[in-house]
């Protein structure tokens, strides 16, 4: 019990991800929160109707989810940093919202447990059936900031940097986790106190440049529109460069918002490449690999493709005792963090992409990967995969799976 | 050392609440590594519940429990439906009023019985988590009841805080009187 007064164990807590979540929000600076329970992200909205006040902000349960995105909306308008949380169906009703909100170049953060889908589909069983919903779900071109946090730590971190990179880009950013990371309990370190997120001019945002409504006139138009906000919808050319611009934003700026963590990879064969929940028994997989031991590994270890492609010295050094199997967590799922990948993978022959969805994911890793075999790993359901699943699939790709 | 602890019974008995308790015991009370995760449908009583906790000093990977160390069935349901997903030596605790078996390797507890007694039938969870935590290795009593006085307004504290004790209290009688009954055995 003594371990539980030291300094180090006083901001521990036991939270579940959607608490944590809540509680990275109001760390952040969020003030403002409306929302309109759903499961499996109803925790969060709890926890805002009971600790907003205590922080001297305001918390509004919605007529529905359409108007929790336009409120946000315009409490960002009047100062107030504000998020909302949803799942499959109310994320659906707030695409309209995150188009404008992206035309505009106003920063929120929405938060979206999937559950399985389509429709009302699953209520309580996880999926990442919405990954290009949060990519490319609303009409016309924008880019967006998409966060895929696999730990109840990582909900608590990443909807602070959410709630950063909302304002350094004034974008919306989306903070996609899923059912498993949601419902989750595990221990996080909280931090005290509220940081102080400011929103700067940035010569990269369209309009306003400056904060909206803050000591300075502001017109907030949701068609295209000049740095005054007016309209230019009519004038081809600068319309043109207008969407550029939004996009370019963003996209011309990934080395400062892409995140990727990579595990074993140093000397890895084969990659996994997964985000959200499904990290978790990937690392699980990972680590299992690495203790098989079968005479059939030999063969497949290409230690003469080894001596060509990194030199006799690198592989006198390395170990043909196992299956060399790394993993690359993406943090960011979007913008697509490709230079990082490129980067991360460029040794391997084999890259393996389990997602909880029909297989989406991975066709932006087939795209940026063209010279290797990349193998979707879908899984439909509701259930996560397990670390045996995924390890079969490992030896069955190398060539080891009877 | 990794611990997997599943859980299952039926929406409304706590099941979720008693696993809940158990990790905080261990995560913040013991300081293990804890990993808490739950299923269950989308009726609020009556339908199949399960949790599972996984607590270890190593980082947890894989927040799952595939095969259990520790097997809780609060129902025959959920017994029938993972009691072969146990490990060889697991630690199998079910609550006797409600579950049915001919396995000698188990625990039992008539949680749901010694509830009804109290007067609040709906502490059979903590019943079952007074009982388990005399069977767990490394978790203190008194971590558990700190924990409870944490989770619970005042005014029901106490009444869930009896139910642990209860639950404790009879799982160390049984235990003893189990030794005593294998020491009887002995000599001859």
């Amino acid at each position: 019990m003594e371990k539980r007064t030291s300094e180090a164990a006083k901001n521990q807590a036991v939270l579940q991800g959607n608490e944590a979540c809540a509680r990275g929000a109001l760390y952040a600076g969020c003030r403002f929160f409306a929302g309109y329970p759903i499961t499996p992200s109803t925790e969060i909205i709890e926890m805002m109707s009971s600790e907003m006040q205590k922080c001297g902000g305001a918390f509004i349960q919605m007529e529905d989810e359409i108007g929790s995105a336009c409120a946000i909306i315009g409490a960002r308008w009047g100062g107030k940093k504000a998020m909302t949380a949803t799942s499959g169906p109310g994320y659906t009703l707030m695409q309209e919202a995150i188009g404008f909100a992206a035309v505009t170049e106003t920063p929120i953060v929405i938060v979206n447990v999937q559950r399985g889908g389509p429709s009302t589909g699953q209520p309580t069983l996880s999926s990442q059936q919405d990954i290009y919903q949060a990519r490319y779900g609303s009409h016309g071109d924008y880019e967006i900031i998409v966060l895929s946090p696999s730990s109840v730590q990582e909900m608590y971190d990443f909807t602070v940097r959410a709630f950063e990179l909302a304002e350094q880009f004034r974008t919306p950013v989306i903070l996609l986790a899923d059912e498993v990371i949601g419902h989750m309990r595990e221990k996080v370190v909280l931090k005290d106190g509220s940081k102080n997120i400011r929103s700067v001019k940035q010569k990269y945002v369209v309009s306003p440049q400056a904060d909206f409504f803050q000591g300075e006139n502001t017109l907030v138009e949701g068609q295209l529109h000049d740095s005054m906000g007016r309209r230019i919808g009519h004038m081809a050319s600068k319309s043109g460069e207008f969407i550029n611009n939004i996009n370019k934003k963003i996209s011309d700026h990934i080395d400062v918002i892409a995140d990727i963590k990579t595990y074993f990879m140093d000397d890895a064969d084969v990659a996994i490449v997964a985000y959200g929940s499904v990290v978790r028994p990937a690392i699980n997989a990972v680590k299992l690999a690495r203790k098989v031991e079968d005479d059939r590994i030999k063969p497949k270890l290409r230690i003469f493709k080894d001596i060509v492609k990194k030199g006799v010295q690198k592989t006198i050094n390395t170990d043909y005792s196992h299956l060399k199997v790394g993993l690359v967590k993406i943090n960011t799922v979007w913008p697509f963090p490709e230079e990082l990948l490129k980067e991360a993978t460029k040794d391997v022959h084999t890259v393996i992409v389990p997602e909880m969805n029909v297989g989406k994911y991975c066709r932006e890793v087939e795209r940026v990967l063209k010279d290797k075999t990349v193998i979707p790993m879908s899984k439909c359901g509701g259930d996560i995969h397990t670390p045996q699943e995924i390890l079969d699939e490992i030896l069955k790709e190398v060539g080891v799976d009877e | 050392m990794r611990i997997n602890v599943r859980f299952a019974g039926a929406g409304g008995q706590g099941v979720i609440l008693a696993s809940v308790l158990l990790a905080e015991g261990y995560g913040l009370g013991e300081n293990y590594n804890i990993s808490q995760t739950q299923s269950y449908g989308p009726e609020a009583r009556g339908g199949a519940c399960k949790a599972e906790v996984v607590i270890s000093d190593d980082d947890i990977d894989y927040m799952k429990v595939d095969t259990a160390d520790v097997f809780i069935a609060l129902n025959q349901v959920g017994y029938d439906k993972y009691k072969d997903t146990v490990k060889k030596n697991a630690i199998v605790l079910i609550n006797s009023t409600l579950v049915e078996t001919d396995s000698p390797d188990v625990y039992r507890i008539n949680a749901t019985e010694i509830a009804e007694d109290m007067g609040k039938p709906f502490v059979v969870n903590m019943v079952m988590l007074g009982a388990l935590t005399k069977l767990l290795p490394k978790l203190h009593y008194g971590t558990i009841v700190e924990e409870i006085k944490n989770k619970f307004a005042a005014s029901i504290a106490g009444i869930n805080l009896d139910a642990f004790s209860k639950g404790y209290t009879v799982m160390e009688t049984e235990l003893k009187e189990e030794k005593a009954g294998m020491e009887e055995k002995k000599p001859a």
